[in-house]
């Protein structure tokens, strides 16, 4: 069996949100303690990520998957569990070990406005990143590179001398997606890649990433929070609620047969143009700050299908019989929807 | 007669040499009850096109030319006074981000006092009362307990219901809501457009909806206006717009959506970029992205004509009708 490659076990983090700290009251003599507030991001996500697949990850804001992208991409050490590309463990390396690593894996920012240095022209951003990952190349062939990128992602060449500020918010994507590809990696974890862009440009985005994967049979994390891209471009998908992983199936079996509620919710809350009589499903409720964890499933505040081991029990990953894979009891249990 | 009637509505930036026009010759009619979506591109002049109808614009953007009615009075010539009675008495607004729109310093409830005490004589504890009755309305569960809370204590989701009582407040006719969801997750979109679709049924208020996403267009409004570059492209029910677009331009945005096209294939794009204000192309302002573009698309504006299913300004459509139109008048004398 070949090794995934990557894949993700137990990870959990959490973010300090308030210092803790102690004082001493000078009057009465006591010590007080005020504890620090955590935000739990990730409560033990397990993932494997196939070589040459598409995993889009979707879910709300605050559940967690700008974390994961993150813990991915070594931008964040996780307090538990493990990352490993090809079977190797990675979040325990140091900076300069992991430089091998950063080379395979690269990042697409949400926010192209922010993503690229204002004061570098479009040559000194590809540059950058090439030279420090091709150190055996002369100054020919980081030329003649940069022109073929730049063309290859839809841009003329001549626009390696131009600053960020000159382009439209698709071609500073163009330039983001110019300078992952550069340093030729294995993996591009892309957070939510066109949520600043409009409808039109998106699809020239797409287009280009599909194409991209197509020709050097990239490997893409997709995070996203629209589901019908989800639907176009993904080949597996895990949907997030809350710092946990609630379902994991390929796309088919994902948008035809939805197992676990949130996600059935979820699909149902899409505005569609094609299933305009369908109702969305209506949750009570909002989803719940992650400044506690959760001593149950996390999802048990809002889930229609909810009993009482729901909120002592925290519900397992379980294979179902046509290869997805599910965490709620209800399913496990088959309760029904009323 | 409609309630509300936009018509020649050009608005334009000052700049040194040349004004930049922002709005080019945009009209409207917007019936009592009526929910009416504008869709457009960013850039496209449609939250413009909402400041503008309540009077909202910055400087340095006037209205150069066209007039806006409310019940047969007309809007465009009020003083600030004057406006007063109308914004948020007549017309309502609902911003795009929950975040901001509300003052943070402000208790929910002060808010939404301020906003009725401002417009009519009434005393503190009797605002209070229509305010928790509004909040109620927006199926705030404890909406006595809110009213007292600070907007940073309330969810995204909470915060734009909160924004919708606030509209709610002076019953108007017309509330304008300008991206109402788009910064809210699509759990909680779902619900509030439910929310505002019921709101505006309910209490027989016209709506105008701002957005870009379709699929909200879908869901809540009966009638739409497709914007590209200052103009008003296409227009028609909304059923009709979505199955079969006229303009190319309407077109090429539903096309582009990810679930027009099979899983996995190329997705339908629209070539090139909206024209800046300050270098807008002659003609047709579409023409230089259209796949039908030909000479006279290039010298002149089209007109807005008829196309059996929704009125649009495309010079494709008018020369297809033409070609039909022989067929017609020979059928006649028959």
């Amino acid at each position: 069996m070949t090794k995934p490659l990557m894949s993700i076990r137990g990870v959990e983090k959490a973010f300090r949100s308030r210092n803790g700290w102690r004082w001493a009251s000078w009057l009465s003599g006591r010590t007080q303690t005020v504890k620090s507030d955590q935000v739990f991001a990730i409560n033990g996500v397990d993932l494997t990520i196939e070589r040459g697949e598409t995993l889009c990850v979707v879910g709300e804001t605050g559940c967690g998957k700008s974390t994961l992208a993150r813990l991915l991409m070594g931008l964040e050490r996780p307090d538990h569990g493990q990352i490993a590309y090809l079977g190797e463990r990675i979040d325990d390396l140091s900076d300069r070990q992991r430089m091998p690593y950063r080379q395979k894996i690269q990042m697409v920012f949400q926010n192209p406005y922010a993503s690229l240095n204002p004061r570098m022209t479009v040559y000194q951003i590809l540059r950058e990143a090439i030279v420090l990952h091709h150190t055996g190349w002369n100054r020919q062939q980081v030329d003649a590179f940069i022109e073929e990128l730049l063309i290859s992602v839809g841009l003329s060449s001549d626009a390696e001398d131009r600053y960020p500020h000159e382009f439209s918010g698709g071609q500073r994507q163009r330039i983001s997606i110019a300078r992952a590809l550069s340093v030729e990696p294995d993996l591009i974890v892309a957070d939510e890649p066109l949520a600043a862009l409009d409808v039109s440009v998106q699809a020239q985005v797409l287009n280009l990433m599909m194409d991209k994967q197509q020709a050097l049979g990239l490997t893409y994390v997709f995070i996203t929070h629209d589901l019908a891209v989800v639907e176009h471009f993904a080949t597996r998908v895990a949907v997030m609620y809350l710092g946990r992983v609630c379902e994991v199936a390929s796309r088919q079996q994902l948008f035809n047969s939805p197992k676990h509620p949130y996600t059935q919710a979820l699909l149902s809350s899409i505005p569609r143009l094609d299933n305009l009589a369908l109702e969305p499903i209506h949750l009570s409720g909002e989803v719940p700050t992650p400044l506690e964890k959760p001593t149950g499933c996390s999802f048990c505040g809002r889930c229609p299908l909810v009993n009482q081991r729901c909120y002592e029990q925290i519900p397992l990953m379980q294979v179902q019989t046509d290869g997805s894979q599910v965490a709620c009891h209800a399913v496990e249990e088959g309760r029904a929807w009323k | 007669m409609s309630l509300l009637s936009v018509n020649g509505l050009s608005v334009k930036f000052k700049q040194r040499r040349e004004d930049l026009v922002a709005l080019h010759d945009v009209s409207l009619s917007l019936e009592r009850g009526e929910r009416l979506a504008i869709v457009g591109e960013s850039g496209a002049g449609k939250s413009l096109l909402g400041y503008a109808i309540v009077n909202l614009l910055m400087k340095p953007g006037f209205i150069a030319e066209g007039s806006i009615k409310l019940d047969d009075r007309e809007l465009t010539r009020l003083s600030s006074k004057q406006w007063q009675e109308i914004r948020g008495k007549k017309i309502a607004m609902i911003f795009q981000d929950p975040m901001v729109t509300l003052n943070p310093v402000l208790s929910v409830g002060d808010q939404m006092v301020e906003a009725i005490r401002s417009h009519t004589r009434i005393n503190y504890s009797d605002a209070k009362k229509l305010a928790i009755e509004k909040l109620a309305h927006v199926r705030i569960a404890a909406p006595a307990q809110r009213f007292d809370q600070y907007p940073h204590e309330l969810s995204g989701g909470m915060r734009q219901r909160v924004i919708i009582a606030i509209a709610l407040l002076l019953a108007p006719e017309i509330i304008i809501a300008d991206e109402p969801t788009t910064a809210l997750d699509v759990t909680i979109q779902a619900e509030i457009l439910q929310l505002l679709k019921q709101i505006c049924a309910d209490n027989g208020v016209a709506l105008i909806l701002i957005t870009h996403d379709f699929g909200v267009v879908s869901r809540i409004a009966e009638r739409t206006l497709v914007m590209y570059a200052g103009r008003i492209v296409e227009q028609g029910p909304t059923l009709e717009i979505i199955n079969d677009p006229q303009h190319p331009y309407t077109q090429g945005l539903l096309n582009a959506l990810p679930q027009m096209a099979l899983p996995g294939q190329r997705l339908n794009q629209i070539q090139g970029n909206m024209p800046p204000l300050n270098d807008q192309p002659s003609g047709c302002a579409f023409h230089p992205r259209c796949p039908y573009a030909e000479d006279k698309c290039r010298q002149q504006p089209p007109n807005f004509i008829f196309s059996g299913v929704s009125t649009v300004a495309c010079y494709a459509i008018e020369d297809m009708l033409q070609a039909f139109e022989p067929l017609s008048e020979e059928d006649a004398d028959d």
